[in-house]
């Protein structure tokens, strides 16, 4: 049973990273200069996004929500000492859905008005992004400490530090690559494919030299990620794949075959939360009193049961209507 | 203020800015869905206008609505890690139910708004229209998790340690059906009254008058039903309440000494210290007759528990008061409505009386949810766990306070803002028709 609510995990994750992650990158992706694309690029991103935003955004509920019904230790203890940085990422997710909602639907569209809804689009899609990053980082960092009473190291130490800092930018710049990718098959304005495409190609170099320094940060801070990832062989398999991926990505890219740069770089990006995931599996958060297995903090069976039956219902009405609206307007 | 206080009072309003948008997001899909009905019907393009301005209505509302809901399925655990720690596996199935039904509608909401021209037209009302349906089932799952919270069922509590948990007897515990029944009535009520009022106020000053006449009906139908029928879902929520919670009841009607053929007061204001109500107006046995529909049923005052278990007696008094105020005024008129609709015309100070209706049906709401909330204190599950032992150990309660409180004034405002700019511009469009 526990296996089943972890593969939901799994699953959430992987798709919020995938789909939420690419709306977050448009976000960022407004953030770099576009000269004179700049009105084009947001009527695309508009336009792709639109539909879609509000459902991919409801992965990171459903994993919420199968945490703190199927796993109550797990996230009251994420909830205590990552409170700031979770209280960070709410209040992007805020201003962020409302930012975009409001750019699209208010009923006056001036340039004044307008510019201040993209600019807070923009600016709360790094923000959330980074803080994301932040969260996964201190996950397994191993500093969470649930019994101090010294505010510093109970409520700052479990996410603070050079190595979260770096997943945070390691997320922003991958979500940036994942919408330049995704979106360079959303428009048919050659020159705005060509700027997807640029930008697709460098983000890409980038994604692969920050996934390095997340490697060396986490040295630097003396969290041992390189020898866990020598120790555990299915999850180093996994990021090397990734990272070989990037050969073909490079060269898919260039041609502008758009169904292929698409799902290599869903194949990348699923490889390096995969091999993340699989490095600590089934482990969800390490304290300062070591992991704290998945297994351990289960809900009594009941609940497990209920929470398979609700997502497996749930998973058939989702997903055909996911598919017809991905069939409504992507293609 | 504590760290109790700003905890509490976050979540205070965070729920209480939430339940508005979750009312308008649950019901003004059906009012948007008999419009475009009307308009697939007829073909009448002023339908097709008002389909349009309330869809916009509701994708703004709905995204408010949408992140305000994602913000306090995180405040669970921020402000209350020590009520998810027991209430997440006892209780966490409604939420897991609502997040599908929620997800369903996020989809649906998708196809809606920007389906138009992309789908044969039957079935991209039918997308509207389960909005809707998602909407409101959503807030039947929310309101039974909260409904365990005040007669909390399906688990063993000893000491502290939590065994037999039953998650299905948790969910369908004796409170759901009335919390429920009353909550969505509720939604209706005000929600209708709001859009029916803010048309009123449309055609009484003139604006595109055919248009406000007609957007006033589709709400009223909706509003005025619900208004008629929530009183008999009133009483019947009042009669749980005094069978399973008795100091609540206690407390909304200020009944301090323990009685037979106990009086119920009209107005007034509980005086903790001597007692005793002030002001009010009693009518003899009625209170014991509405809680035990009998005249000299004994009604259990607060005397019947220790002071420190009291719920704070005056405000969850003057809220309940305040809601069946309202209640009442809206049952008056929406009897009246169906009459001057069978009349067909509706006098002009009926239609006044309406406008002056627009913020008081979410009042309603507002004052039935601290009823319900403040009326619970000091337990946040009750008779289990003190809302004081669920809190969460980080110290600063009062930054997280005052950060949400100016995000969401800012967010409210901007809506607000929003709503007044969208109706004045599809005001304008239908008055100087230009092609």
């Amino acid at each position: 049973m526990i296996e089943i609510l972890l593969f939901f995990i799994g699953a959430s994750l992987l798709l919020y990273v995938l789909f939420g992650g690419a709306d977050y990158g448009a976000g960022i992706l407004e953030m770099l200069p576009a000269g004179k694309l700049r009105e084009a690029q947001k009527k695309v991103i508009n336009e792709a996004m639109g539909p879609v935003w509000e459902a991919n955004h409801m992965w990171l509920v459903l994993v919420v929500v199968i945490l703190f019904m199927g796993f109550p230790p797990v996230f009251t203890t994420l909830m205590i000492s990552l409170h700031i940085p979770m209280v960070a990422l709410l209040v992007g997710i805020v201003i962020r859905g409302c930012a975009f909602t409001f750019r699209h639907y208010d009923a006056v569209q001036e340039p004044r008005s307008q510019r201040v809804y993209t600019i807070l689009f923009a600016l709360s899609s790094v923000w959330t992004s980074l803080w994301l990053g932040i969260i996964v980082a201190s996950l397994n960092r191993g500093r969470m400490d649930m019994h101090t009473q010294h505010f510093y190291d109970a409520y700052v130490a479990p996410w603070f530090g050079i190595y979260p800092l770096t997943m945070g930018v390691f997320v922003v710049v991958i979500f940036a690559f994942l919408a330049s990718v995704y979106l360079i098959g959303e428009t048919q304005d050659l020159e705005l494919k060509r700027m997807f495409t640029r930008r697709a190609f460098f983000l890409n170099i980038f994604v692969v030299l920050c996934g390095g320094l997340v490697f060396a940060s986490a040295e630097a801070e003396s969290s041992s990620l390189l020898q866990e990832f020598i120790k555990h062989k299915i999850a180093l398999l996994m990021m090397v794949f990734a990272t070989l991926m990037y050969m073909l990505l490079w060269f898919v890219i260039r041609r502008q075959k758009t169904l292929w740069v698409r799902i290599l770089s869903a194949a990348q990006v699923t490889l390096i939360l995969g091999g993340w995931l699989f490095l600590y599996a089934p482990n969800a958060l390490i304290t300062t009193e070591g992991p704290m297995s998945f297994y351990t903090a289960a809900a009594p069976p009941a609940t497990q049961l209920q929470l398979v039956i609700a997502l497996i219902v749930g998973s058939c009405f989702i997903f055909p209507s996911l598919f017809y609206l991905m069939k409504v307007f992507k293609t | 203020m504590n760290d109790l206080l700003a905890a509490r009072s976050t979540m205070a309003f965070s729920l209480g800015f939430h339940i508005i948008f979750a009312a308008i997001g649950m019901t003004m899909p059906f009012f948007m869905s008999a419009a475009h009905y009307f308009y697939l019907k007829r073909k009448r393009p002023e339908y097709l206008e008002l389909t349009k301005m309330w869809m916009k209505g509701v994708a703004i509302l709905f995204a408010v609505g949408a992140v305000s809901g994602t913000v306090l399925s995180f405040e669970l655990g921020l402000l209350w890690p020590g009520f998810m720690k027991y209430a997440g596996p006892i209780i966490g199935m409604p939420f897991s139910w609502e997040g599908t039904a929620f997800f369903l509608e996020a989809i649906a909401i998708g196809l809606f708004l920007y389906g138009w021209n992309r789908m044969h037209p039957w079935v991209h009302w039918a997308t509207g229209l389960v909005v809707g349906i998602s909407g409101f089932a959503s807030g039947i799952f929310v309101v039974s998790a909260n409904s365990w919270m005040n007669n909390p069922q399906g688990f063993t509590w000893v000491n502290g340690v939590v065994t037999n948990v039953d998650p299905v007897a948790a969910m369908f515990n004796k409170s759901w059906l009335h919390q429920t029944l009353h909550m969505q009535l509720a939604a209706l009520q005000a929600v209708g009254f709001a859009v029916g009022g803010i048309h009123a106020y449309l055609y009484l000053k003139g604006r595109a008058r055919d248009l406000n006449l007609k957007a006033m009906k589709i709400a009223m139908a909706f509003g005025a039903a619900a208004a008629i029928v929530q009183p008999f879902a009133g009483h019947f929520a009042a009669q749980k309440v005094a069978e399973y919670q008795p100091a609540k009841l206690a407390a909304m009607e200020g009944h301090f000494k323990t009685e037979k053929s106990a009086d119920l007061y009209i107005g007034g204001i509980p005086d903790v210290e001597d007692q005793e109500m002030d002001y009010g107006l009693p009518i003899p046995g009625a209170l014991s007759f509405l809680a035990f529909n009998d005249f000299n049923a004994e009604v259990k005052g607060l005397d019947q528990f220790p002071k420190e278990d009291w719920p704070p007696v005056v405000i969850t008094h003057i809220s309940f008061q305040v809601m069946v105020a309202i209640g009442t005024l809206m049952a008056i008129l929406g009897s009246l409505y169906f009459y001057y609709l069978y009349l067909k015309k509706f006098p002009n100070n009926f239609l006044r009386a309406l406008c002056a209706c627009i913020p008081l049906g979410f009042i309603g709401i507002e004052a039935g949810w601290v009823v319900t909330e403040v009326g619970r204190q000091p337990w946040i599950i009750q008779g289990f766990l003190r809302t004081s032992e669920a809190l969460s150990p980080i110290p600063g309660m009062q930054f997280h306070f005052y950060l949400f409180l100016l995000l969401y004034l800012f967010l409210g405002f901007v809506t607000v803002w929003l709503l007044k700019r969208m109706i004045q511009a599809t005001q304008k469009k239908f008055e100087v028709p230009h092609d």
